[in-house]
């Protein structure tokens, strides 16, 4: 018997979290559905609501948790209309890809409020003493507060499915998350709904964050973490479907819990393996209708930067010329005109670059956004990290090891997402990476949480090896740390001439030519789904050479180097700089960094900066840093170019202009 | 181009829809290279050619799904150009696209309802039962899944979707697409009845047949260009023409 009083326990328990799933995954869902926003705010907006409830109950105390319950889901549903209103309504023509930028830079700053207000400590609310205490129902034991979320919960899920369904307003959304387009074409302007179905979104998000924020506790990383967890059941229960959300929900919560009891070596595992499971069978997802394909509804290119214009080839060439030589001369002046830290901030620079270029090389190129990509760069490092500890200190053999074993993973992740297109591939990538994240904790030979360190470096193979301080001694007004920047710049710039002469043979040319039209290159004769493959394994492989030469370099490995924020910042660096140019992203990373270094500069308040910042540009230079010269050009010529009237995507305007060959590349 | 907007001068005296030397595309690739046709009230018009000719993007360019790049869409006198499907639907233009495209997770009621929801304050809207009543397989099944239907029942429905905020003119794309000979003559006999209650149409179709047997005039798309336009029987006396661009024999 108590085995089973124990599951039941379990059950509940899961149950309890399955119900604060639900809530929050519902309003995911359907605003991705009818909106086609893929919401990486959405966790931040369930802290908020935790958060303005903890500012709320502190000083009324017990019985102010019912005000909270009422009060803060509107504030964050008002919130959550301001930010549809404002920031996301310019950009519903464009691809899913800049909604997610966009909210990105959103997760920024809301997180950066919640810390300016309540700092990084956690803080603690409680429930009404009415609803403390535990009770006990069929002789299981379990606090009534939990039976009150579970049931509470439900009451709200049945009334938003109640207004879906019986609702004109409902009726209008369960058709536009079936076909948008649709609805427009019968005469329905359903932008007018955006608003509502984001805010009453929020408003969900925050209730979750209440019920739970009383259960457990209130934290800056809450929206974080909850973030991964709703995706994953989102796109399990199929993206749009509220009835997938509901059970998507239910069923993540309720394993999430089981596992942790009886199987904690599948704990953070068994989720996402279960969600590439199903994606894989069923790509749509348990409930889903359509994986948004067919219907040639237009999802909204994606902007590639624009190279050409204003500057011509030789100009730009010279440009990128001028820009090695002055990276090269950096350490000369190093203990003379500055310090030490330059250096070591360059070297981050030229690391991320790297990484940058990997995925401009798939996403830029291929039209494939990875949400994953921090799992090529992490694992690369923990690679090389391995085989200077195990095998070898030599650090080129440690970086041969880095792009191997990421050609080869990128070779089977490609193999089983690339048959999933759009937003479902970022989402299996997305997934992918967080099982490698979640799997470098579980496992004894990668360190779990500390990680690994202590690997001896040493330059050369076999017995012509050196460390780097020898040779540094050999040679003059270099230091040691100097030489590695040195070695890694020739690595990134050959890695950059390598990339270009494969843009420039026909692979790069098809390449291209899938990215502006699908549909065409299959149809002239193109196997695209391998080209797709290869360039993603070229793309691993150069992104396992930059998470390698992090680990050469610093001689440790964190599981924090797979989290999926780092995913989330180099598409940022990748956009900022401009996609679909090969030395925008390395620029877009220099930018990144650099922001970041003299925001922190000045305040301790930069993340918010950096997310406005972001938010700013994204809806105002989608096509990145590169196209800055143009766009100045364009205004000083009196702005005759304004964009044609802006229908529903596939507008031809001057936007769309295609990267002719001659200036793809560089 | 200029001969043939020099036939549509000739072709409409009043039109309900004038399609003026449209361009238009995707991204880069220009896909109609100055589209001109016109519908007159009442009237039923085809536009034929082959796969891929650019007879949806005309349609898509008309509603609004695609904005032309150079050219005009005039719809009863007011120029419609570049305004979104939601505003140019409310004209009084209903639109059944291409696979006919039912909710599928909405029930036939729904679907009719979503139609209506569409219509606006102005349009003479129609009572989604009525219209249910006009189509015997719908009828008896209000609740079924519109993704249950088969072929024909959806092509019904979203002619009646269509329909039920109201429409002078009906732009149809291939709605006979996949559907067995019986059925096809259903939707013809749908049509026919509508156009006899005064709606005009303009007919997409890649099956002659069906375009010949409802439509007045035809309009023949090749690759982005009108090369043809002519009565029922001067299509059928110009073999060639129909030989060449539509790759079939009558
Ligand atoms: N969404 C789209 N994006 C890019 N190109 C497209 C898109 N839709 C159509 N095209 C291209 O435009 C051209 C014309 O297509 P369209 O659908 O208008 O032809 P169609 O005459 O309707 O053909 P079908 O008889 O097959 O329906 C084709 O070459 C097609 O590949
Ligand atoms: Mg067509």
């Amino acid at each position: 018997m108590v085995g089973v009083t124990g599951v039941a326990e379990q059950l509940l328990n899961g149950l309890t979290i399955g119900m604060v799933y639900v809530l929050i995954a519902a309003g995911l869902s359907v605003i991705f559905g009818v909106m086609d926003v893929i919401n990486f705010a959405h966790g931040e907006l369930f802290a908020l609501g935790a958060y303005f409830a903890f500012a709320i109950v502190a000083p009324l105390g017990g019985a102010g948790f019912w005000v909270a319950l009422v009060v803060a889901p509107l504030l964050v549903g008002v919130l959550g209309a301001v930010i549809e209103r404002v920031t996301l309504r310019p950009l519903y023509d464009r691809n899913p890809l800049y909604h997610i930028l966009l909210t990105f830079g959103l997760v920024l700053m809301l997180n950066d409020v919640i810390t300016f207000f309540w700092g990084k400590q956690p803080k603690a609310f409680s429930e009404p003493s009415i609803l403390s205490g535990p009770v006990t129902v069929l002789g299981v034991s379990n606090s009534l507060y939990s039976y009150f979320i579970i049931a509470f919960g439900a009451v709200l899920s049945f009334g938003t499915w109640w207004a879906l369904n019986n609702t004109r307003f409902g009726l209008v959304v369960r058709a536009g998350s079936q076909d948008r387009e649709m609805v427009r074409n019968l005469g329905i302007n359903i932008d007018r709904y955006y608003t509502l179905v984001f805010g009453a979104g929020a408003a969900l998000a925050a209730v979750a964050g209440i019920v739970l924020g009383a259960y457990q506790n209130v934290n800056p990383g809450m929206g974080n973490s909850v973030i991964i967890p709703a995706f994953v059941i989102v796109v399990l229960g199929g993206l749009g479907s509220f009835r997938g959300a509901v059970v998507g929900g239910l069923g993540v919560g309720i394993i999430q819990t089981l596992a942790r009891t009886y199987v904690p070596v599948l704990e953070g595992l068994i989720v996402f393996a279960l969600m590439i499971g199903v994606l894989l069978v069923k790509p749509e997802g348990l409930f889903g209708t359509s994986t948004g394909e067919g219907h040639g509804e237009s999802e909204g290119e994606l902007l590639a930067g624009r190279g050409g214009g204003v500057l011509t080839d030789r100009q730009r060439f010279g440009l990128g010329a001028v820009v090695v030589a002055l990276l090269a001369v950096v350490p000369l002046g190093v203990e003379v005109l500055y310090s030490e830290y330059v250096l070591t901030l360059l070297t981050d620079v030229l690391i991320w670059a790297l990484f940058a270029l990997s995925l401009d090389f798939v996403m830029g190129y291929a039209g494939l956004v990875s949400l994953g990509h921090a799992l090529f760069y992490g694992t690369g490092a923990y690679a090389s990290v391995l085989v200077l500890l195990h095998f070898t200190s030599s650090a080129f053999v440690a970086l041969a090891a880095a792009v191997v074993v990421c050609a080869a993973i990128a070779w089977v992740i490609g193999y089983l997402s690339i048959r999933v297109s759009g937003v479902y591939f970022s989402m299996i990538t997305l997934a992918f990476a967080q099982l490698f994240y979640r799997a470098v904790f579980k496992l004894e030979w990668t360190g779990g949480s500390d990680g690994l360190f202590g690997a001896d470096v040493l330059y050369g193979i076999g017995g012509f090896a050196m460390e780097l301080d020898e040779i540094a001694e050999m040679v003059p007004m270099v230091s040691e740390e100097g030489l590695f920047y040195y070695f890694l710049l020739a690595t990134v710039v050959g890695s950059y001439l390598v990339a270009r002469q494969i843009m420039k043979a026909p692979f790069g040319s098809v390449l291209q030519s899938i990215r502006e039209s699908e549909r065409r290159t299959e149809f002239v004769g193109y196997d695209v789904t391998a080209y797709k493959r290869r360039a993603f394994v070229v793309s691993g492989a150069m992104a396992g050479l930059a998470g390698g030469l992090f680990a050469v370099e610093s001689g440790f490995v964190a599981p924090s180097l797979l989290f999926w924020l780092n995913s989330g910042e180099v598409v940022v660096m990748t956009v900022l700089g401009g996609m679909g140019t090969l030395y925008g992203p390395m620029v877009g990373a220099g930018v990144y960094i650099g922001f970041e270094e003299v925001l922190a500069s000045y305040t301790d308040q930069w993340q918010f900066f950096l997310g406005a910042l972001f938010v700013l540009f994204v809806i105002a230079l989608p096509r990145g840093l590169v196209s800055l010269p143009d766009k100045l050009v364009e205004a000083g010529a009196g702005g005759g170019r304004a964009g044609t009237s802006g229908g529903p995507g596939e507008a031809p305007s001057e936007e769309a202009e295609p990267l002719a060959d001659g200036e793809v590349n560089e | 181009m200029s001969e043939s907007s020099r036939l549509d001068a000739e072709a409409c005296q009043n039109p309900l829809l004038d399609v003026s030397n449209i361009v238009a595309g995707y991204g880069a690739t220009e896909v109609l290279h100055g589209v001109s046709l016109c519908v007159e009230a009442g009237e039923v018009v085809s536009l034929v050619g082959r796969n891929g000719a650019g007879k949806t993007t005309t349609l898509r360019s008309i509603v609004g799904n695609v904005v032309p790049t150079s050219g005009s869409v005039a719809f009863d006198g007011q120029d419609v150009t570049g305004l979104s499907p939601e505003e140019t639907v409310r004209r009084n233009v209903a639109f059944v696209p291409e696979e006919r495209r039912i909710f599928p997770d909405l029930t036939v009621a729904e679907n009719l309802k979503v139609g209506q929801l569409g219509g606006g304050d102005t349009a003479e809207s129609r009572d989604p039962e009525e219209v249910l009543e006009e189509f015997e397989n719908l009828r008896d099944h209000p609740d079924r899944r519109g993704g249950a239907l088969s072929g024909g029942e959806q092509q019904m429905l979203a002619i009646g979707r269509a329909l039920v905020a109201g429409a002078d003119l009906l732009l149809l794309d291939e709605p006979t697409e996949g559907l067995a000979p019986f059925v096809v003559r259903q939707v013809e006999d749908l049509v026919k009845n509508l156009n006899e209650e005064g709606i005009a149409v303009l007919l997409v179709e890649q099956n002659v047949e069906v375009a010949l047997e409802l439509a007045d005039r035809h309009y023949v798309l090749d690759r982005g260009e009108i090369v043809y336009h002519g009565t029922s029987d001067q299509l059928r006396e110009n073999e060639d023409v129909v030989d060449r661009h539509l790759g079939v024999s009558i």
